[in-house]
């Protein structure tokens, strides 16, 4: 899947200047970089939430994408209504609520769950929808390491039960090493390295890379 | 007090005529007005908190003025327009139960739009970026935002009712006070404290206190069901 190049600029200020790219489908391509470096921006432009400058089409074909906000609204209903609402798939539904230990709290009300629960059942209902290319903007930021890696493995399963492209932001280094494919580590609103993940990170080849790898104890 | 407590109940046991009808003229108008008040006001509230158009500031300032308007400026712009020299005399609604309801409509919307609109502008962006990251329809997301503000209307009519049952500025210019006719509580009140019947004027407040509190419980009790 091809992206086109999209820049974003609010009052004069330019917060995204992102080159075309593309992104393979089957694989975790990890967005890294600090607050404000753009990587938000990107995902709600790709995802149709946000009009790129010039109202250039994000992407070069017509394709599902599927988007979860960094706060992700619970619906005033309970969780497996919430669920219901991305897909009626109750097999899916069993599954992914088992997978996310959220059976329990299938008949709660979404908008009273603890903030961890929350994510979780946003995540879910997410993957409840086949997309070809699924953005995901920091969905384990509210979750305990148990939490995020049952997360995390919902996610690669999806990847893999899907053949879905998935754009995963995250700030933890951790986690990108644990699930990533692709990086794409931004800087000012501009793609300072891409490649492997692994590699990168192993190996910075920009001074950037590295201070943020530095900083951040990767 | 004691004395007041005592008059209001002999009044209701007793059954007086005249109570009645006032009870009766203020339940039609304070129901009816909020009711049409909601009506209009919330799918306006609805759309100036959603939506994103050229001019919403304005048409927000204009709400949050007319959201301030004295009662009495409004029953004299009615006493104005309706009366003998007025635009719209001929339809004979001065003094009328249903130019009261008209005033009260006109000095109720705005504050049913402006709660609406505060509450669906915090809401509608997450919903939004929600509901198209789902890959729903326009149709469904509109759907689903008039579900999650089921309980705010609730909390929404209970304001307008609020303001209906105690108005008593306009409808006064407007309705006349007239026994059997358009006096209601509140006017009655005002009519028997200038008497100097002070117990009769407590009697009829504490009535109009639990009208008040009837109609709150039951849209309280509406409300937990909806969050149900």
């Amino acid at each position: 899947m091809k992206t086109n190049a999209v820049s974003k600029t609010y009052d004069g200020r330019t917060v995204l200047q992102m080159p075309a790219v593309d992104l393979a489908a089957d694989t975790v391509h990890v967005v890294l970089g600090s607050n404000g470096s753009g990587k938000s921006t990107w995902a709600k432009i790709l995802a149709g939430v946000l009009a790129a400058d010039g109202g250039t089409m994000p992407l070069t074909e017509p394709c599902r994408v599927g988007y979860l906000p960094q706060k992700a609204y619970a619906f005033r209903m309970s969780m497996e209504k919430n669920l219901r609402i991305a897909a009626n798939d109750r097999e899916r539904e069993d599954r992914l609520l088992a997978q996310l230990h959220l059976t329990e709290l299938r008949k709660a009300p979404a908008n009273r769950l603890s903030g961890g629960e929350s994510a979780r059942m946003a995540l879910a209902r997410v993957l409840m929808k086949p997309f070809d290319l699924l953005i995901l903007d920091e969905p384990s930021a509210a979750m305990d390491m148990e939490s995020t890696m049952l997360a995390e493995k919902a996610i690669l399963d999806y990847k893999k039960e899907t053949g879905a492209a998935v754009l995963l932001i995250t700030h933890s280094i951790r986690q990108a090493r644990r699930v990533g494919d692709g990086l794409f580590f931004l800087k000012n609103g501009m793609p300072v390295e891409t490649g492997p993940c692994k590699e990168h990170l192993d190996a910075p080849g920009t001074k950037e890379l590295k201070e943020f790898l530095e900083f951040y104890g990767g | 007090m004691q004395t007041a407590v005592i008059k209001a109940i002999e009044l209701i046991l007793a059954g007086d005529r005249e109570l009645i009808n006032i009870l009766l003229v203020t339940a039609r108008m304070s129901l009816s007005s909020s009711l049409i008040a909601l009506a209009v006001g919330v799918p306006l509230g609805l759309i100036l908190g959603a939506a994103v158009f050229r001019g919403r500031s304005v048409f927000l300032v204009i709400n949050r003025t007319l959201m301030g308007m004295p009662p009495v400026v409004c029953g004299l712009l009615f006493y104005m327009l309706f009366s003998g020299v007025g635009p719209f005399r001929h339809y004979k609604l001065l003094f009328t139960v249903e130019l009261m309801i008209l005033a009260q409509v006109v000095l109720i919307t705005p504050i049913v739009i402006g709660n609406m609109e505060n509450y669906v502008s915090g809401i509608a962006g997450p919903v939004r970026e929600t509901a198209k990251g789902l890959g729903l329809s326009r149709m469904t997301t509109l759907r689903l935002l008039m579900n999650e503000c089921a309980y705010v209307i609730c909390s929404t009519y209970l304001l307008a009712f609020a303001r209906a049952i105690a108005e008593v500025g306009a409808i006064s210019m407007v309705g006349g006070a007239i026994a059997w006719k358009t006096n209601v509580m509140t006017t009655a009140i005002m009519m028997y404290t200038n008497r100097g019947n002070f117990t009769l004027g407590v009697a009829l407040g504490l009535i109009l206190m639990a009208l008040s509190l009837i109609v709150n419980i039951l849209v309280t009790v509406l409300q937990r069901m909806i969050s149900k």
